[in-house]
């Protein structure tokens, strides 16, 4: 099975020991002695991709034979027309599977993208950092051959709808407080590992990819009237970790893979330029319906505080019944590692925590062991702001650009946001049509079985050394 | 011209490098913009060539790159003279390099490689050669000198900003109006590691001899 297979590398031909991949990675799974080649301890990596992002060891190709450098393209999974160097920590990558399913006729291929992808995929085709092209991300993909172009965004705002629900409802019962937010699977599989006895803290409800991966084949399959079995269902994640994520036991609809495989941001680009699609050039299309169409809220996932924020905005008129005076909700945006507020919803004076980064979760995960913790619901991301900062995204050539980058990405995030006629996601007109047609109410008996998961320990077993072998070499 | 002013050079300190490679990284991106490298790794379609090169033994790890000699060992050797002091820079003429190599062999510190030449990210053809490559005769490929010239006429995006006072004495902006502040390698090290050192610009000789020897 995939998911036992490794993400997250580093080849000891090309480390140099120099251990800025240790000094970023958030959970201490790069071991090894300065100056020499590092490894990954697989066990305790959540495949974030930070080290991928910051690692600046190439191989200098003009000193290599060209076989070599063919062979370890291939061994990371790239596309033998990808130019770009190769560097000591990389991820290894699906495009050519994807490659070879798109030029299959046979299957119904469907793709979703991740809301962080829009504000960055330009960035590979030499673009200003973080300009915003949904439209031209659509276009692209059509030209790849995807029968149906469709949105985790759309995703997101059923994330809210189920996890806003099932949140009043712990506030209400005072049950498993405080809330997690589930949507990232690098801060899952953190819990899993260090915090197992944490998980029912967790929210139960699947991230917004696989939430679309089992509307995909189930409503969207109906919709379109295609047999589910053959539908290909692909998700653009600016994420390392979701390749992980889709291939959980537990992400099965019907017997069959709620998403199939994921592809990160970079291999899309990858993809687009193995076609000889000119980009820059390509007009403005949209999304197909109908889940593809997303609210400002759905938007917003890509960025840390997003997923609150859009929380906010739904909870606030459930719990009330009124309309929220103010949508854009400062107190939840920033780049502190860590965020608090206390937000009004009528009687309920609701505490909320945002964690950036994993390293700042786990004095909450030790306050919420004691007993201590004063938060109802908390969202975690484990990238350092969100997944606009993800180890799937483009990756920079000068480290002096990094917060620039980071700070690009998400303005153009909250613009989208901003020019978006529906920012709220009970508002969004395909999601009140799903619940209508499809769903029911939120936590009802169908969105239980397709939205809702469980959570397992990953309590250590194995010695971190050895899980380091497996996980730094092939 | 001030008989005292000396060209200024970028030196390293073996002690703080860790190795990580992010100066050639950068210096390769600066110097690449026409050749469609942007901020993006994805932008790069032709292979890194940096203009510093991290060196490593047992017992450390540092950058060698170009001295800026005075008296430049290189520019003597060069029967073009495609080598030039210009700036307060020792620089290359890469259009006028015919790629003898006797500037890499007069360098005593192996600051200069010569490489195939880029245009627009494709190898640039040499106009008269040409060889048998995949069983088919082909122009051949220009091959040029490059080497240190401390970013000049080069944008470092984010650079001053990030760089903060990386840049050791900084460059008196009399002497350089055209050449960064903060030459890329020393703006992204992350351990400062680099420095841009101005020789001569200080009043005695003990501040010289405190800017070059440590
Ligand atoms: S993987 Fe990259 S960042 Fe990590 S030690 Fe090796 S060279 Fe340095
Ligand atoms: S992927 Fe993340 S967790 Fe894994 S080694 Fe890299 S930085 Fe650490
Ligand atoms: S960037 Fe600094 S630490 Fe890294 S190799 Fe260059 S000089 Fe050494
Ligand atoms: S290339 Fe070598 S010889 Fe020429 S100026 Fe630089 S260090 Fe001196």
């Amino acid at each position: 099975m995939r998911s036992s297979e490794p993400i997250i590398h580093i080849d000891p031909e090309l480390c140099t020991g120099c251990r800025r991949c240790a000094a970023v990675c958030p959970v201490d799974a790069i071991i090894g002695e300065p100056g020499r080649p590092q490894e990954v301890d697989a066990h305790r990596c959540v495949i974030c991709g930070q080290c991928v992002q910051i690692c600046t060891a190439y191989a200098p190709d003009h000193l290599e034979p060209a076989d070599g450098l063919k062979a370890k393209r291939l061994q990371r999974g790239q596309l033998p027309s990808v130019r770009e160097p190769l560097f000591a920590a990389y991820s290894t990558g699906q495009a050519l599977g994807v490659k070879r399913a798109l030029a299959d006729s046979a299957l119904y291929k469907v793709v979703q993208c991740a809301p962080a992808i829009r504000v960055s995929l330009a960035e590979e085709f030499g673009l200003p950092l973080g300009t915003l092209t949904p439209g031209k991300m659509a276009a692209a993909l059509r030209r790849l051959k995807f029968d149906r172009i469709y949105d985790t965004n759309f995703g997101a705002d059923v994330t809210i709808m189920e996890e806003g629900t099932e949140l009043i409802g712990r506030v209400m019962s005072g049950e498993r407080l405080p809330m997690f937010t589930s949507c990232c699977p690098a801060w899952v599989k953190h819990a899993e590992t260090a915090a197992p006895e944490l998980l029912d803290h967790l929210s139960s409800c699947k991230s917004p990819m696989q939430m679309v991966g089992a509307l995909v084949k189930t409503y969207g399959a109906k919709q379109d009237g295609v047999d589910p079995a053959k539908i290909y269902s692909v998700a653009v994640m600016p994420c390392t970790c979701k390749e992980f994520e889709c291939s959980r036991e537990e992400m099965e609809v019907d017997g069959l893979r709620e998403v199939d495989v994921v592809i990160t941001t970079r291999e899309l680009a990858h993809l687009i330029k193995d076609a000889g699609i000119d980009f820059m050039n390509l007009p403005d299309e949209s999304f197909d319906s109908p889940l593809g169409l997303y609210s400002g809220a759905g938007s917003i996932f890509g960025v840390t505080g997003g997923v609150m924020e859009a929380a906010i905005r739904t909870g606030y008129e459930l719990v009330t019944h009124e309309t929220i005076p103010n949508l854009q909700l400062d107190f939840v945006r920033g780049e502190e590692g860590l965020r608090t507020a206390t937000v009004q919803l009528g009687e309920l004076e609701l505490k909320v925590a945002v964690v950036a980064g994993l390293k700042y979760v786990s004095a909450i995960l030790n306050q919420v062991k004691a007993g201590q913790c004063p938060y109802h619901f908390i969202e975690v991301m484990g990238c350092p702001e969100g997944c606009v900062s993800g180890g799937g995204q483009p990756k920079l050539l000068l480290e002096t650009m990094r917060k620039s980058a980071y700070q690009a990405r998400k303005s153009s995030v909250y613009r989208h946001d901003s020019h978006q006629q529906v920012r709220k996601s009970h508002e969004n007109p395909a999601i009140i049509k799903l619940y209508k047609d499809f769903l029911g109410e939120p936590l009802g008996h169908v969105p239980h079985h397709l939205l809702h998961t469980t959570y397992q320990s990953r309590e250590k077993a194995v010695s971190p050394i050895s899980a380091g072998r497996e996980g730094g070499r092939i | 011209m001030n008989h005292a002013s000396s060209n200024s050079l970028v030196i390293a300190e073996a002690a703080k490098c860790i190795g990580c490679k992010a100066c050639e990284l950068a210096c390769f991106a600066v110097h690449n913009r026409d050749n469609g490298v942007g901020t993006a790794v994805g932008t790069v379609t032709m292979p890194v060539l940096p203009r510093l090169y991290v060196i490593r033994t047992d017992s450390f790890t540092m950058p060698v790159q170009c001295r800026q000699c005075e008296n430049a060992p290189c520019a003597g050797a060069c029967p073009v003279q495609a080598i030039r002091q210009q700036d307060g820079v020792i620089a290359i003429d890469a259009e006028a390099c015919i790629g003898c190599k006797a500037c890499a062999l007069a360098c005593p510190f192996g600051a200069i490689s010569l490489y195939k030449a880029y245009s627009g990210g494709a190898e640039l053809p040499q106009p008269l050669l040409q060889e048998r490559r995949d069983s088919k005769l082909q122009r051949k490929t220009r091959i040029t000198a490059y080497k240190c010239d401390l970013c000049r006429n080069t944008e470092i995006p984010g650079g001053s900003a990030a760089g903060g006072d990386a840049g050791g004495r900084g460059a008196s902006a009399a002497a350089a109006q055209d050449r960064n502040p903060y030459p890329a390698c020393v703006a992204v090290c992350p351990e400062k590691a680099l420095q841009l050192v101005e020789v001569g610009t200080g009043s005695s000789r003990s501040l010289n001899r405190e800017g070059v020897i440590f």
